[in-house]
């Protein structure tokens, strides 16, 4: 059975309870000969498998995964596998973004009744990474060297018209109390005004970074009454979702968007909003020509272009430096949990010491818990004080649930969130 | 009558170290607008020109974000510990701020206090600091407010001042640092130049006298409702050195790690029943300025803060030290 070098590779199988486990069961009690190779870990449901199962394995040394459920339209609990699926689709995407080796993970249906797919599946999973050899390559920094070009130009300080007359208004609103306070911008970053006379310390200029939409979630500010909130047409999408979530409620909130004319680099790379739509009350025009995303090759395309195996040495040596300080989550407006994964201890779920494997699987948590719910505003990446360009992965997301299933977060407030939902067109040219 | 050396010979010093086994680490640019202290795998990699200061700080050499503290193997119903991390390598940090290495002698009274800690101790013992002098601050600087100046010497083994014409002037101060210069300067009579510092932003004593006056005052409430929560500003905190002990199980190897924590974190104090003594934002906001102007002086005499003004730089919402401490001296 070894191969020349003696290799044996180790496959780790997660299958469902309902069929594939059975299938395996069957192909045993007929008798099929299958390879020894696989390690079967027995779960109720493909919908039940945290995809950090998947990168475990990859750290406990598998050299292929394996992950198996019910045919579509079989499952046990209804619609698992298509939920299953969905999530499969973006996951793959953001292990290719990590540089993981796709070759190595492997999706398949194999009902009850299939032993002999069971069989053929394990069979040909075993040849195949056999020829692809163990799997050294996980976390594998080589000799990646940081590259200290590309620095992207700073914006001028200016600023915009509208500065005075969002600050008189602001001061209408809570000096005639409709509004107990105002979350906007000051001079070193955001300020939470609660009297008229502070009204003063508002400012609106092209250095205002900061998505505001991030202290809708604390409870030091939602204590405080009613707000009115300053947002850029970015920042917008992140209300779109909030309340769609249930998080916020439109109606508690005044929203005053900004006519944006670019906060430069990183934060604009992907966006080419100008404009506010949804809020009460707008300010300003964006001057000058409609801003274009940034073509190709911006930093995503430039970090698609390498070859998987130096994409993954490019985030261990990023991800080396990371302090897991947090502050890309507490940033996030999107991350909302009242207790996040990782301050879970009983059990620890996710490794809490920075090291490669504590940073890669909460920055895998962190991505995936944002697929398809990120707006893109990319304040993971700028708050980041190691510098880690971390919206890289959410970008990953965001194409990749535009691209399988049309759809932007935060830009239709009526469209069906991606996870959490499915249909039966989901594409599985990947499932076997 | 002073001791130069040339930036030529400084970086082949830093090479002949690497090649003698050494762990090097000082100032590298991993981004275009980046400075950090890491690993330097060759002289190459130093920067020494071109920014103001690094965005982390050099106790990552001395008390890591991730330590072992020992292993462990479960046979039956017995334990057995494995030793921790293996013998530790001569360190030297190069072209540390004054700043920087100023929070050394700072956190070697905690460190030895009631408790003498072997693996903070057993890495200061085997790390020299070699300080560069600043040429530069920004507006986020503030050395010159809590009795520090851009050429202290305190807590270096050796200072390094630009003299302007690519060679240093080399101040040895400790033995330490005069072994490694050892044979390697020349004789000048140039002395070297520092900046002149951020001019003084605040009092830290009216500081200490505030915090310790004003636990409850409507002040925190307001000063801390920006505040995001995030570690940022104590892990890029020269000084800053909370730790919590976490136990990586089998997948990690069984060991028993230490890892950086921070006040500002909602978890620091909560306890095991649910209770949170501070259970908001703007207590733990208050707590990081008073153990830095009134807990630690009062306990050991210093003030846990260099003035480097990393928090106020690196904070998301440009919060930090600084921006407290002129608040409250502005009334």
């Amino acid at each position: 059975m070894s191969g020349a070098n003696g290799f044996e590779p180790k496959i780790v199988a997660y299958v469902c309870n309902w069929c594939t486990y059975l299938g395996a069961d069957l192909a045993g009690t007929t008798r099929l000969e299958y390879p020894s190779n696989v390690r079967i870990i027995r779960l109720p449901c493909t919908g039940r498998i945290d995809f950090n199962l998947i990168v475990k394995a990859f750290e406990i040394g598998a050299d292929a995964v394996l992950v198996s459920g019910c045919h579509p339209g079989d499952c046990h609990y209804s619609a698992g596998n298509y939920h299953a699926r969905r999530r499969w689709i973006l996951f793959r995407e953001l292990l290719d973004t990590l540089g993981f080796d796709l070759r190595r993970i492997h999706f398949t249906w194999i009902s009850a009744a299939e032993g002999r797919k069971w069989q053929e599946v394990v069979t040909e999973i075993t040849e195949k990474t056999r020829q692809l050899g163990p799997y050294t390559n996980l976390y594998a920094a080589g000799n990646f060297k940081n590259s200290p070009a590309n620095a992207a130009a700073a914006v001028e300080f200016k600023t915009l018209a509208a500065e005075n007359e969002l600050r008189e208004y602001c001061r209408k609103l809570l000096s005639e109390g409709a509004v107990k306070v105002v979350i906007g911008y000051g001079a070193r970053g955001p300020v939470i005004v609660t009297r008229p006379e502070d009204a003063d310390r508002l400012v609106w200029n092209n250095q205002c970074v900061s998505n505001l939409a991030a202290y809708l979630k604390r409870k030091e500010v939602k204590t405080l009454g009613r707000p009115a909130i300053v947002v850029k047409p970015c920042d917008e999408k992140s209300l779109v979702v909030l309340e769609k979530e249930s998080q916020i409620e439109r109606k508690g909130i005044h929203v005053i968007g900004m006519a944006c004319e670019g906060v430069g680099e990183p934060k604009c790379t992907f966006c080419a909003a100008r404009t506010p739509r949804f809020a009460d009350k707008s300010f300003g025009e964006p001057a000058g020509p409609a801003p274009q995303p940034s073509p190709a090759p911006n930093r995503f395309a430039a970090l698609m272009e390498m070859a998987p195996a130096d994409r993954m040495a490019y985030w261990t040596k990023q991800f080396d430096r990371c302090v897991k300080c947090y502050a890309c989550r507490q940033v996030c407006p999107m991350c909302y949990c009242e207790r996040c994964i990782v301050d879970k201890n009983r059990p620890i779920v996710i490794d809490p010491a920075p090291s490669t494997k504590g940073v890669f699987a909460w920055q895998i948590a962190r991505a995936f818990h944002l697929a398809a719910r990120c707006v893109g505003c990319g304040e993971c990446s700028r708050a980041c004080p190691a510098g880690i360009d971390l919206a890289l992965l959410n970008i990953c997301l965001h194409k990749a649930a535009q691209e399988h299933f049309g759809f932007d977060a935060g830009v239709d407030p009526n469209a069906e969130p991606v996870i959490g939902s499915y249909t039966l067109q989901d594409k599985e040219d990947f499932i076997r | 009558m002073s001791e130069i050396i040339s930036q030529a010979a400084l970086r082949a010093l830093v090479g002949e170290w690497i090649a003698e086994g050494k762990c090097l680490s000082g100032p590298v640019r991993v981004k275009p607008n980046l400075v950090l202290y890491d690993e330097l795998r060759s002289s190459d990699d130093l920067v020494l020109e071109g920014f103001v200061r690094p965005a982390n700080s050099i106790k990552e050499s001395i008390f890591p974000k991730q330590e072992k503290l020992y292993g462990y193997k479960l046979r039956g119903n017995s334990i057995e510990l494995i030793d921790g991390d293996a013998a530790q390598r001569e360190q030297v940090v190069i072209a540390a701020r004054p700043c920087d290495a100023a929070a050394l002698p700072i956190l070697d009274h905690v460190f030895n206090w009631d408790f003498r800690d072997e693996f903070y101790n057993r890495r200061r013992a085997a790390t020299a600091v070699i300080t560069l002098a600043c040429s530069h601050h920004d507006e986020n600087c503030f050395c010159t407010s809590v009795g520090l100046n851009p050429s202290s010497e305190c807590g270096s083994d050796a200072l390094l001042l630009e003299l302007g014409n690519g060679s240093y002037e080399v101040r040895c101060i400790t033995d330490r640092g005069r072994a490694l210069f050892g044979g390697k300067l020349e004789k000048s009579d140039q002395v070297g130049k520092a900046d002149s510092g951020p001019e003084k932003k605040f009092d830290a004593q009216a500081i200490r006298a505030f915090v310790t006056q004003h636990f409850e005052d409507p002040f925190w409430k307001e000063h801390a409702l920006t505040c995001m929560g995030c570690g940022t500003c104590a892990f890029t905190c020269p000084t800053c050195h909370c730790f919590d002990i976490v136990d990586a199980g089998p997948a990690a190897g069984n060991a028993r790690f230490r890892t950086w924590d921070s006040c500002q974190f909602s978890t620091f104090t909560a306890h095991a029943s649910g209770h949170n003594p501070r259970a908001a934002q703007p207590s733990r906001q208050r707590q990081r300025v008073l153990h830095k102007f009134a807990i630690y002086p009062e306990k050991f005499g210093e003030i846990l803060c260099t003035g480097c003004g990393n928090c106020t730089r690196n904070c998301p919402v440009g919060l930090g030290v600084l921006n407290v401490a002129t608040e409250i001296s502005h009334g």
